[in-house]
Order: C-alpha cells, then sequence, then structure tokens
C-alpha cells in the first residue's frame, strides 16, 4: 500500500522527518520515521536507503548516555529499513555491523551485557539478523577476511554470552538462530552457496571461535531442563554445523602443512587466526570428543523428542562431515544413533532409521577402516557387558542393549567380517549369546504331556491341520528373559550374522559350540538356524544390501554339515522320558556329554525304581534340544526350497521318526516341520509328501531294522507313514513290512511291544485302506443288535473277518496236519477267504493267493498268537484287548478265570497308593499300569460280552477310581470304564452310581408303590460326587439319543 | 578287532523283479549325474540316479524277457543290454532319447552275458555265445561284421560257454578272449587265429563267472562249487592254476575286480556279498544284506575315489549300494 512509489515523492516526505530526526534524538521522532517508512515503495525506499540510516545511525554514535527505549526503537526502525532494502556496500555493513554490536557492549570494560534491557538485546540481535539477511553476495564476505576477525569475534562473543547468560528463552534463541546466520549456516533459502575455496577461508577464521562457541554451546545444551528444549535443540543444531564445517574431512584435508604467512601489517591478527594443521585438528578432536560425550549422554535421555531428533541429526552431520577428523567420537555418536533406533518417538525412529539407512547405503563405514575398528570395538565391549546386562537388566533395558548390539552389526554390515575374524570378538559375541538364550528348562509338563497311544491321534484319513501346524512355533522360556521381543532381536543379531557374515567361519565356529559343551547345545542350534535363515536372506531386516549374494551350493553344503550333526545318533537320539518302554531299546546307543544315560534297564521288571540319573530337567532340555533342531530342519527346507528336496533322502527319516515320538511337543514339532518341509518343496500335503518319497522311507526304515537299538525308531516311522498315507503305498510298504515281521521274529523277547503298535497300525491301516470295500458284505452277515453297537466303528468289524477267516484257516491246517482231511465239497465255501471271493477261479482246485493286503494281515496275525504268551504284562494286555475286539467268545471265558480276578486286586490294592500320591507319581510305572489296565477294561469288558458277575468286579475295582483324590489322568479312564459298563449294562451301572451318589428324588408314580430309597440319596458331597453325576448325565444322554450316538459318544477319549 | 561289516549305504527298490545285471556309468563330468543301470527280470532297464536314488528312466526292448547284461559304450548314452529274448540291443539314450538303435539276433537260448572291448574310437569288439552250442562269435560293432567264430576242437566236450572275457594286453596288443565253458574249464582264445591257446580245468561245475586282471595277467572263476579258482598265464600263455579259495557256502553268480585290481567281490547263492583282497585272497568283509541269491555285483567307475561305490543285484528284487571304499 505503498503511497510514494518514486524516490522522488517519496525523498519529499521522508525528508522533514529524518531532518528532524537529525536534530533531536527523541523516541517520538523515530516513531515518525517509522510511520513514513511504512508509506514508501520499496525500491523508493531502496534509493534512499543510506539517506534514512544516515539519522538512526547518528542518533546511536551520539555520544554521551542514551536513552535504552530510545535506542531500542532506533534499532528496530534500522531492522525495519533493512529488511526491506538491501545493504549493497561492504563499508555500510560492516559499519552497522560494528554499530548494531555496540549497541550491546558494555559501557566500560566489564563483560557484563546484561545491564540493558531484555527488549532492548532483542531487537539488537533481531537487527542483526534483518543486516545479515539484507547483504548478498560478495559483500558479506567481505565481513570474513582476516581483517574483521576482532569484529567478528566480538559479535560471535557478544552472541554467546546471550545464549548462555540470558534467562529469557526468546533471548536465548534469537541469539543462537543470528549465530547460526552468522557463521553462514543459516537454515533459510536465498543464501548464496559459498564455493569451495571461500568455505575454507570461513572456515580457517571460525576455527579461532570454535573453542569458544563449542564450550559455550555444549554448556547451554547440557544445561538447566528447564530452559525449555528449543534453546537446546537450536545450540545442537549450532554446535553440528560449526564443528561440521571447521573440522570437515574436505577441508582439513586442502590444509597445507605450514602456516600461511600474512602481510606484516595484519601480523597481530595472523596471531589470532588457527592454522589447522595435523595436530591442531587431533588436540581440538579429543577435547571435542569429551564435549560430545557429554552432549550425548545428556541429551539421547532428554526428555522431549525433539532434542533427542536434534541429536540423530547432529550424528548424521557429523558422520557425513567429519567421519575422520572425529573418528573418536564416533563410539558414543554412534551408540547414540543405534540406541534411538527404539525410541518410544516414532518421528525420531524413523528418521533413526532413516539416518542409519543412509549410512548403511553410502558406504560410510565401508569406506572408513577406522569407523569400522570404533564400531567393532563398541560391539566388543558391549558383548562383553552382554550377559552382565541380561542378568540385571529388566526386559526393556534388555531390548534397548539388544538393539544396540543389532544396530552395529547392521551398521558394520559387510564390514562384520572384521569382528568375525578377530577370535576374540567371536568368541565373546558368541558366547554372549549362548548365556542369553539360554532355555528355562524347569517346565515339567513339557515332559508330562505325552501324545497317549497312536489310537487316539489315528484320524481317519490322518488329516493334519494344516492351518494349524503352519508358522506355529512352540513357544520358548528363557531364563534371563520373558519378553517376546528380546528373542526376536536376538533372532535378529543372528540373522544378521548370518546375512552379512563370512557362513562357513560362523557356522564352523557355532558347530564347535554345539558339540562343545551339553550347555550349549540347544543355543547353538538355535543360533544355527537364524544364521542360516539370515544367509538365505529370510527374514532377516538389514540397512543394506549385501555386495556379494550367497552361493547356493555353499549354503547346501552348509545345511548338510549342520544336518548331519543334527541327526547325529548323539544329538538326535536322546532320553526324553522314563518311560521303560522306550528305555529298554536305548543303551547301545551312545549318549554324550549332558545326555549321558546309563543303560542296562531290566524289561522283566514290571516297576523300577525311577531312573535317578535322568531328572526332568534333563529331560526337558532334552526335549528342547530336539524341537530345536527339528525346527532347524524346517527352516533349512525353507532356505533351500525345491533343492531340499535332494537332502530328503537323509532328512525326511529322522524328521518323521520324531513325529511318531511319544513326547508331545516332539511330534507336534516334527509334524509342524513335515509341514514346512511340503510347503518349501512344493508338495501339496504331507501325505503327497510321504507318499512320493516312501522310497527314502522304506530304505531307512529296512536299515535302521537291521540295529537293534534303531528298531523302536524304524517302527515309528513306519507307524508314521502309515497314518498319513493310503492304499498307493501298499507296494513299497509291503515290502518293509516282510522286514519288520522277520525282525519281530528274530527278537520276540525284547522288542515285541514295541513292534506290537506298529502291527496294529499296519491293521488300522490296512482297513482303512481296504475295509470299506469288503465291509459291506460282512455286515450283511452280522445280527442287527451287534451292528447297532458296533456300527460306528465298521472298521473293526473287517477286521473281525479276517481273523475269522484266519483261525478258520488255521483250524483246518491244524485238521491237515493231524491227517483229519475234511470233507472238500462241503468245506470248500468256509475255507475260500471272502476277500477273494470275487476272484473267477476261486472255485478251482489250488491255492489261491490272497491279496496282498489280506496275506499281509495274515501275517500280522500269526505273529500276534505268539505274542499272547508275552513275559511282559504290557504286551499280553495289548494283544488281549486287540483279540478280544476282535474274537470275543473265543477268550471271554479264559479271562474271566484266569486274568480279571487279577486285574481288579491289583487295582485294587493300587488305589490307596495312586490316592495318596503327588503328582511325580504320573512318571512311575505304576501309574502307567493302572492306567493300561483301566484304559483297556472298559473297552475289554464290551468287547467280550462279560457277564454279569464279571462286570460287578470289574465296576467295583474301578469305582474308588471314581475319587477325586485319585490323579485325572486315572479319573478319567475310570470314567470311561463305566461309559463302556453302560453300552453293557446300563441299568445295573445305573444303580450301581446311584448307590454312591443319588442327585435326583424320584416320586413313586402312584402313592400305592412304596418310595424309592437309593443309599445313595442325601448324600453329603464326597469325593466320588462329582464323577459320578457326570456319568449319570451321560447316561441320561445315552439313553435318550439313538443308540448309535451313544455309542459314539462313549468311545474312549 | 575288525570293524563290523557295513550296512548298505541305500538300498535301491522298484524293479519289481529279480535283478540281473548292473552297470555303473559315474564317469561324466559334473553336473552330470552319477547312473547305475540294472537289467531285471521281468524285462525291463532301469536307469538309477545315484543322487536322488530313484529311477530316471525306464527302458523297455526285450520283450519281457529277463535283461542278464548292461553294458555302456563309451558313455552313458550308448547302451547295450542283451535279453532272455536272445536279442544284443544298442541303445541310444542322448538328450532323453530312449530308442534302441541296432540290435543282433544271438539265437543262442543261454545265459552266457556277451563282452565288450573298445578297440579304436567307436569300434568295438563284442563276443557273444553263438547259435551252435559249443560256439562262441565275435562281432565288430556297430558294424557288425564278424570278426571271427569260435569253435572248440571236435570232441572237447567243453559244453556250453557260460561266460566270456575279452580283454588284450595293451591297447596295440591283440584282442584276446577268455572263456568259461559249462564243463568247468576256461579257454583262451587268439582271435585273430581263431584258435585256443590254452584250456585249463578250473572247477568241476560250470564257470559261472570270470573275471581277469590284465595286469598281473591272473584270473578268478567261480562256479556252483564251495571254491574259487584263482589262475594265471605264464610267458608261453597258457594258464595254469595259481590257487583256490574254498568258500563257506557253495555257489557263486558273479565275480568282480575292483577296477583297482586291488580288492575283488563275489556274489553269492548264500545271499551274501564277499569282498576279497585280490593279491593273496585274503576274505575282508561279508557284506549281508539280501534275502535272496545275489546275481550282480558290479563296481562304479566314479573319477572321485570316495564317491565310488558297490552295487549288489539279488533275486530278491533289491539293489543294494555300498560304499566300502574308504574302508579297504
Amino acid at each position: 500500500m505503498a503511497v510514494f512509489d518514486t524516490p522522488q515523492e517519496a525523498f519529499g516526505a521522508l525528508r522533514p522527518v529524518c531532518v528532524q530526526l537529525t536534530r533531536a534524538q527523541t523516541m517520538e521522532n523515530v516513531a515518525r520515521l517509522q510511520a513514513h517508512l511504512a508509506a514508501v515503495s520499496t525500491s523508493a525506499l531502496q534509493e534512499l536507503q543510506e539517506y534514512v540510516l544516515f539519522p538512526l545511525r547518528f542518533a546511536l554514535k551520539v555520544p554521551g548516555p542514551k536513552q535504552e527505549r530510545l535506542v531500542q526503537s532506533v534499532v528496530q526502525c534500522i531492522s525495519s529499513v533493512l529488511a526491506a532494502t538491501c545493504v549493497k556496500k561492504r563499508e555500510l555493513l560492516q559499519e552497522l555491523f560494528s554499530e548494531l554490536c555496540t549497541c550491546l557492549s558494555p559501557p566500560s570494560s566489564s563483560s557484563k551485557p546484561a545491564a540493558r534491557s531484555e527488549e532492548l538485546k532483542l531487537a539488537v540481535i533481531q537487527a542483526l539478523h534483518t543486516l545479515m539477511h539484507s547483504t548478498y553476495g560478495d559483500v558479506i564476505l567481505s565481513l570474513y577476511q582476516p581483517s574483521t576477525l576482532p569484529l567478528l569475534g566480538f559479535a560471535v562473543s557478544l552472541l554467546l554470552g546471550l545464549a548462555e547468560q540470558e534467562k529469557a528463552k526468546q533471548i536465548k534463541i534469537s541469539a543462537l538462530k543470528c549465530l547460526q546466520v552468522l557463521v553462514l549456516q543459516c537454515d533459510c533459502q536465498g543464501h548464496r552457496h559459498l564455493d569451495e575455496d571461500e568455505a575454507q577461508q570461513c572456515g580457517d577464521l571460525f576455527a579461532s571461535f570454535l573453542p569458544g562457541i563449542s564450550i559455550t554451546l555444549s554448556r547451554v545444551i547440557t544445561g538447566d531442563i528447564k530452559q525449555g528444549h528449543k534453546p537446546t535443540v537450536s545450540a545442537i543444531r549450532l554446535f553440528y554445523l560449526i564443528v561440521g564445517l571447521v573440522m570437515a574431512d574436505t577441508q582439513l584435508a586442502r590444509i597445507p602443512k605450514n602456516k600461511e604467512k600474512l602481510p606484516v601489517e595484519q601480523s597481530r591478527i595472523s596471531e589470532l587466526m588457527v592454522h589447522r594443521g595435523p595436530d591442531w585438528s587431533k588436540s581440538t578432536a579429543e577435547k571435542l570428543s569429551l564435549l560430545l560425550h557429554k552432549m550425548v549422554e545428556f541429551s539421547s535421555v532428554h526428555p522431549h523428542w525433539k532434542v533427542r531428533l536434534e541429536l540423530v541429526e547432529l550424528v548424521h552431520h557429523l558422520l557425513r562431515n567429519c567421519s575422520q577428523s572425529l573418528v573418536g567420537s564416533f563410539s558414543h555418536l554412534l551408540k547414540a544413533l543405534v540406541g534411538l533406533v527404539n525410541d518410544e518417538n516414532s518421528e525420531v525412529q524413523s528418521r533413526c532409521n532413516e539416518v542409519l539407512q543412509g549410512i548403511a547405503e553410502q558406504r560410510v563405514v565401508a569406506q572408513n577402516r577406522a569407523l569400522a575398528d570404533v564400531l567393532s570395538e563398541n560391539l566388543h565391549s558391549l558383548a562383553t557387558a552382554l550377559p552382565r546386562l541380561m542378568n540385571s537388566q529388566d526386559d526393556t533395558g534388555k531390548v534397548s542393549t539388544l538393539s544396540l548390539l543389532l544396530g552395529y552389526l547392521k551398521l558394520l554390515g559387510p564390514k562384520i567380517n572384521i569382528v568375525l575374524n578377530s577370535i576374540s570378538h567371536l568368541h565373546r559375541l558368541s558366547k554372549a549369546l549362548m548365556q542369553v538364550l539360554e532355555l528355562d528348562v524347569t517346565d515339567v509338563k513339557i515332559v508330562e504331556d505325552r501324545r497317549w497311544g497312536c489310537e487316539s491321534t489315528c484320524g481317519p484319513s490322518g488329516s493334519l491341520q494344516h492351518a494349524m501346524l503352519k508358522g506355529r512355533c512352540q513357544k520358548k522360556y528363557f531364563r534371563f528373559f520373558t519378553e517376546e521381543k528380546v528373542f526376536q532381536l536376538l533372532q535378529q543379531v543372528c540373522r544378521v550374522l548370518g546375512y552379512y557374515g563370512n557362513l562357513y567361519l560362523l557356522v564352523d565356529h557355532f558347530m564347535g559350540l554345539y558339540s562343545e559343551s551339553g550347555m550349549y547345545r540347544k543355543q547353538a542350534a538355535m543360533a544355527l538356524n537364524e544364521l542360516i535363515a539370515g544367509a538365505a536372506g529370510l527374514g532377516v531386516d538389514v540397512l543394506q544390501e549385501r555386495e556379494v549374494l550367497p552361493n547356493m551350493d555353499d549354503l547346501k553344503g552348509s545345511i548338510m554339515s549342520i544336518l548331519d550333526e543334527y541327526t547325529d545318533q548323539a544329538n538326535w537320539y536322546l532320553i526324553t522320558s522314563i518311560d521303560t518302554e522306550e528305555i529298554i531299546h536305548e543303551p547301545s546307543v551312545q549318549h554324550s556329554g549332558l545326555s549321558a544315560h546309563p543303560g542296562g534297564t531290566c524289561s522283566s521288571v514290571l516297576l523300577p525304581s525311577a531312573e535317578p540319573h535322568v531328572t526332568t530337567h534333563i529331560m526337558n532340555s532334552n526335549i528342547w534340544q530336539i524341537c530345536i533342531q527339528l525346527e532347524g530342519v524346517g527352516c533349512f527346507a525353507a532356505v533351500l526350497g525345491k533343492e531340499f528336496r535332494l537332502l530328503l533322502l537323509s532328512a525326511l527319516y529322522p524328521v518323521l521318526e520324531k513325529a511318531g515320538d511319544k513326547t508331545l511337543l516332539i511330534s507336534e514339532t516334527a509334524l509342524g516341520t513335515l509341514v514346512d518341509i511340503c510347503e518349501a518343496c512344493g508338495y501339496d500335503s504331507v501325505q503327497c509328501l510321504i507318499n512320493e518319497n516312501s522310497d527314502y522311507l522304506v530304505n531307512g526304515i529296512s536299515l535302521n531294522l537291521r540295529q537293534l537299538a534303531h528298531q523302536p525308531h524304524a517302527s515309528q516311522v513306519l507307524d508314521t507313514m502309515l497314518r498319513h498315507s493310503d492304499a498307493s503305498l501298499l507296494p513299497l510298504v509291503e515290502d518293509v513290512i516282510q522286514d519288520v515281521l522277520s525282525t519281530l521274529d528274530q527278537s520276540y523277547n525284547n522288542q515285541a511291544s514295541t513292534f506290537l503298535r506298529v502291527l496294529h497300525s499296519v491293521m488300522t491301516a490296512l482297513v482303512r485302506w481296504f475295509g470299506s470295500s469288503c465291509g459291506e458284505e460282512h455286515q450283511q452277515r452280522q445280527t442287527a443288535e451287534w451292528r447297532s453297537r458296533t456300527l460306528s466303528q465298521g472298521q473293526q468289524v473287517v477286521t473281525r473277518q479276517e481273523v475269522e477267516q484266519f483261525f478258520l484257516d488255521y483250524v483246518r491246517q491244524k485238521q491237515i496236519a493231524e491227517g483229519n482231511l475234511p470233507d472238500t465239497g462241503n468245506e470248500e465255501a468256509d475255507e475260500i477267504p471272502p476277500l477273494a471271493k470275487p476272484e473267477p477261479n476261486s472255485d478251482t482246485e489250488g491255492e489261491t493267493p490272497l491279496p496282498s493286503h489280506a496275506q499281509l494281515a495274515k501275517d500280522v496275525m500269526e505273529r500276534c498268537i505268539h505274542l499272547l504268551s508275552d513275559g511282559n504284562l504290557r504286551v499280553r494286555l495289548k494283544v488281549l484287548c486287540t483279540l478280544a475286539q476282535k474274537c470275543g467268545d473265543f477268550l471271554r471265558q479264559r479271562f474271566s478265570k484266569d486274568v480279571l480276578p487279577k486285574l481288579t486286586s491289583s487295582l485294587l490294592s493300587q488305589a490307596p497308593a495312586s490316592a495318596r500320591a503327588g503328582p511325580v507319581y504320573n512318571h512311575t510305572l505304576a501309574f502307567k499300569l493302572q492306567l493300561a489296565v483301566l484304559e483297556g477294561l472298559g473297552s475289554l469288558c464290551e468287547k467280550l460280552d462279560m457277564g454279569e458277575n464279571d462286570l460287578n468286579k470289574v465296576a467295583d475295582a474301578c469305582l474308588i477310581y471314581l475319587s477325586a483324590k485319585q490323579p485325572t489322568k486315572l479319573q478319567e479312564a475310570a470314567q470311561s470304564v463305566f461309559l463302556h459298563l453302560m453300552h453293557v449294562d446300563p441299568d445295573s451301572t445305573w444303580l450301581l452310581l446311584n448307590e454312591v451318589c443319588c442327585p435326583h428324588q424320584y416320586e413313586p408314580p402312584h402313592i400305592s408303590l412304596r418310595p424309592v430309597k437309593l443309599s445313595g440319596m442325601g448324600r453329603q458331597r464326597n469325593e466320588f460326587t462329582d464323577n459320578v453325576l457326570l456319568l449319570l448325565e451321560r447316561l441320561k444322554q445315552q439313553e435318550s439319543a439313538p443308540p448309535w450316538a451313544g455309542a459314539q459318544e462313549a468311545s474312549p477319549p | 578287532m575288525a570293524l563290523p561289516p557295513p550296512d548298505p549305504q541305500f538300498v535301491l527298490r522298484g524293479t519289481g523283479a529279480a535283478v540281473h545285471t548292473l552297470h555303473f556309468s559315474c564317469g561324466n563330468q559334473e553336473p552330470d549325474v552319477p547312473i547305475l543301470f540294472s537289467g531285471s527280470e521281468n524285462g525291463f532297464i532301469h536307469v538309477w540316479n545315484l543322487k536322488t536314488h530313484r529311477v530316471d528312466k525306464t527302458l523297455d526292448g526285450h520283450g519281457g524277457s529277463s535283461v542278464y547284461c548292461v553294458e555302456t559304450m563309451g558313455g552313458k548314452n550308448r547302451l547295450l543290454s542283451q535279453g532272455r529274448d536272445q536279442r544284443i540291443c544298442l541303445w541310444d539314450l542322448a538328450e532323453g532319447r530312449t530308442s534302441v538303435t541296432n540290435s543282433v539276433f544271438t539265437e543262442n537260448v543261454g545265459f552266457c552275458r556277451c563282452a565288450l572291448l573298445k578297440v579304436a574310437q567307436g569300434r568295438w569288439l563284442m563276443a557273444m555265445a553263438a547259435k551252435a552250442p559249443e560256439e562262441v562269435q565275435v562281432l565288430e560293432l556297430p558294424s557288425k561284421t564278424s570278426v571271427c567264430t569260435l569253435k572248440p576242437e571236435v570232441g572237447a566236450k567243453l559244453g556250453m560257454p557260460m561266460c566270456l572275457k575279452l580283454w588284450q594286453h595293451n591297447c596295440d596288443s591283440q584282442p584276446l578272449l577268455l572263456a568259461g565253458y559249462e564243463d568247468g574249464s576256461v579257454v583262451l582264445w587268439n582271435l585273430s587265429m581263431g584258435k585256443a591257446l590254452s584250456q585249463l580245468v578250473c572247477h568241476q561245475e560250470p564257470v559261472m563267472s570270470l573275471d581277469f586282471d590284465s595286469e598281473k595277467e591272473k584270473g578268478i572263476s567261480g562256479s556252483s562249487e564251495k571254491v574259487l579258482s584263482i589262475w594265471s598265464l605264464n610267458e608261453q600263455q597258457n594258464l595254469q592254476v595259481y590257487k583256490t579259495q574254498k568258500l563257506v557256502n557253495a555257489g557263486i553268480s558273479d565275480i568282480t575286480i575292483r577296477p583297482d585290481k586291488k580288492i575283488l567281490a563275489t556274489a553269492g547263492w548264500d545271499h551274501r556279498i564277499r569282498i576279497f583282497g585280490w593279491k593273496k585272497l585274503k576274505p575282508l568283509a561279508v557284506l549281508d544284506y539280501h534275502t535272496a541269491t545275489v546275481h550282480c555285483v558290479s563296481f562304479s567307475d566314479h573319477r572321485n575315489p570316495c564317491e565310488r561305490l558297490l552295487a549288489a543285484g539279488s533275486k530278491d528284487h533289491r539293489i543294494s549300494i555300498w560304499s566300502i571304499y574308504t574302508q579297504t
């Protein structure tokens, strides 16, 4: 809204006020001038700049004391003139500069600027600021000559004084801003960019101020927090800008050896000038390092995030400009930077990441050996302190410590190998990891959770819940931390190591640790798994890509050697339970280190004392080791993808071995590994995986069967194979089942019970695969009653048929052997196996070969008869249950006469012991025996169709196990007995249960009937009540539901 | 104490029939995988990939009749197979082909394996039992031109030839043929003269298999008896008994001296493979895995000694692979 556009008009308007001001320096006159200025256009004012400034400058220069308010308004007026115009003359600039500074200088020689009012100070600072901004190009550079050094120095110390000592925040900030402009580092755009020589010259000049500036600023930065964050932020910025300029590597590199001689007339000034030679820069760097350390310590924990953000900028700036000159400080700087990666403020975090990324991308570390050394030193000391820190810090502390570790590694990037190549570094680092990763092995549950028998998990199609197993990994519990984040960081540490590090070296080292001691084995295996994942670039978060991609062959080589070690007998077959069934076979396997176990348990002893040497901790540890190794296999598969198919030859068998393990955790982990392998190798399902690699598995089974110690494992593998596969497997499996049978033939004494399970799975699998085709035909022959009971278990019906067939066959053979040749014509129909009926030549003379599956079933059955008389009770029971299921009549009588009394009396006598026992009892053999009897008894009674008398015996013996005092498993098993009894004889069971406890009052339907009195009525709640009520409820459901539904429900849990 | 005999390194299953002959082809450079050819009773030739231990290809060229001899001719892509259909087939397997390029009708009803000898680049001599019961015919391959027919003297009563071995002292010298006959004798034939140079009765029963070490000029033969016979050739080109080695169980179906001439392996009717030192016939190991007669044994020709293998094929349909190089 300029009124006066031309200089002439403006001059006319301004002249009177200027004259008046020259005559009388009063605030009114200044104000008038100021008012008139507003009406003058910028271009006109530029023409009249010096004219207008004259009265104002005059007012400042008038000798004698002046009114502070007047000075202030004059300075403000100068400011407004300068803001609208630009200074084009060097002399004007220098004079104005010095005049403005003088306004604040103490009247005498005392160094106290505080005598002035705050408003004045602010006005002067702003005027200086405006002055610097209204001057351009070469003109401003005239201020930065050696000759003006004293003037500059004066201004700098003045402003520093203000920044440090003023209370007012505004002044502090303005002074710092002004200083920033003064050292030509203004944030705003529009300043001329200095060329190299000019910058060099300025650097030389500012070097003289560096001590003063840096010390003062560090005081400001580490000053009272109450000053607010803004002065601190400005001070930090100014600090790094000035240090970054004076200590810039590029400038220092250009400094000549000797100080330049200035002309003689400037010799005094020359003394003030600093020569930034090597000595100077070295000593300055040392001093700066101290200051930086203090500043970093202080501001990295500053409560305000902007301060921390500025700290990130500081590191960034210095690292970019002074990575050589200030190398000694980077230990602290990088520590701060890396530490801030996990700042609570997301802006700090992301900026920090950006900076780190930038550092990595520009290969600052890679190209600067000294910096890499600094980092590796930091890493070393951190690794040294790590175990102690992990012991003493809380989880948050651990997270930050580990982030720091991770940050160092990431920053080192490809230079990690410097660290790894030093034995002591690698040693420290790996030992620290080993200690931190130590697992907590005190959980008894891990050992306790068992896969009970194979029946419960034997799904009809061996289907695995893909989704459930996928991507899951059993949560591990560590000794030194609980936070998941800590583990993730440790994982990343290992992966980053694997990503950049020399894989051979790392694998070799950690393999060394793995085999060195049982103490480190689990941790080393974990580390190895992560290393490999990292080496393949799986799930690793890094700042810069590595230069050399890993060679697939190298990776494969490493993986193969690790796999060999994992699946080595000493590391794969560990004691995970004190189950005698499993231990018996172990002695010939050599265990090393921690897992050492004195063998030689006697198999014939029914109740051996629990192994004193194998504690649950050891077993827990062994279980974890196996699981970690299994996870490793899955991880390796993921790394190699389809390439892993070649390794299946050696890797699949051990995994399947573990999938059949009785420890729940192991078998689940192994199944998970199988799913991982499927995915990596491109198989649709576990079934596909097993089917397509059955040749490898069969080979493994067949070879392992040759060694006594491995027979149980081999049978486990076969077991797993059978459960997860289909009929297409038969031709291959047939071959190996023959091997199993012939092996069994050689070792009935000690291996029978292991093989029995396999035989059972074989039969179940056969029934599953071929059962449905012949099942229908057979069912027609069944009585309606039988059908109603077992319809849901159609599978067993068929096996029964096979058994029946076998026995018929057997009887006939025997008769023939005794010379009692039967009448051919009549027997023919019975003789021909029903399965072979469809064959056209079945009625012709001679042996009709059975279909292979039937032949197989027959072979299996032949073995089973021998086992009925086995010395081991468990074996006998198992066989008995199986046989009873198939051919009840045959056995009932002998069972009730010989077996039942012994079983019931054993149950009765053991009951008080188990009722008293604590949780450890679950691991004793007595417990397992009780459990086996209880679990088997119910179905046995049902299958054998026992008489009432016997049923009562059974019920009596089992009733005491319904007591709440008994271990839960026994209670459940006892419940199952009653559930079976309910099917055989619901009424008497109801009565028996009601005798114990009766929840209802039964009103007689007619008053002439006597009221019902059951001895369980109206009883107090006692140890049996809960279980009895539960059973009664089930009974009620069963009675109201259709029979088959009841049968299904009643199958053992 | 001696180490217990090792287990097989691997067992190849899936031939579906008794295995009668095996031949390795591992001499090729990477990335070619080592290969094992097997010929079985159902007439199939299986090409086993020894990296994956799986069948790469199945060749069917003998109309379901038992294949009892498989040889390669200078690489894994040219294969010779002999079957009970009285045919010798030459196969081209290059670039995944599976075609019979040429065949020879032997008209012989026995099961005498033919013998091959490379005489020049791309030129081979093949000796085979001929139509006439006692005769051996030598052909040049691939031209199939007859080189000579070796007829025993009238009244020699050698019976049918049972096994053949073509060899020469060195590349330039005359090829010679060693033939084992039904009557238990081994005869050395000069091919150019078509004349028997020497005859030695080694066994009372038919000679089932023989192998010859042309460096030491020493050979070994086995029959259905409980004895191995070792014989040598003196300067006058006469065969003479060197030693006999008693066996525990009777019956040898195949004998192979390892290419490095340090040990030899025998395939026994007792289901076992036996390893002997070649120098003194010291028994070294009994490899027990098969559940039926072992029909053939073969050593691999892998460039890398520690990857060399021994394979044995048996009537139980399985081929067992053993790694015995490191132990001996």
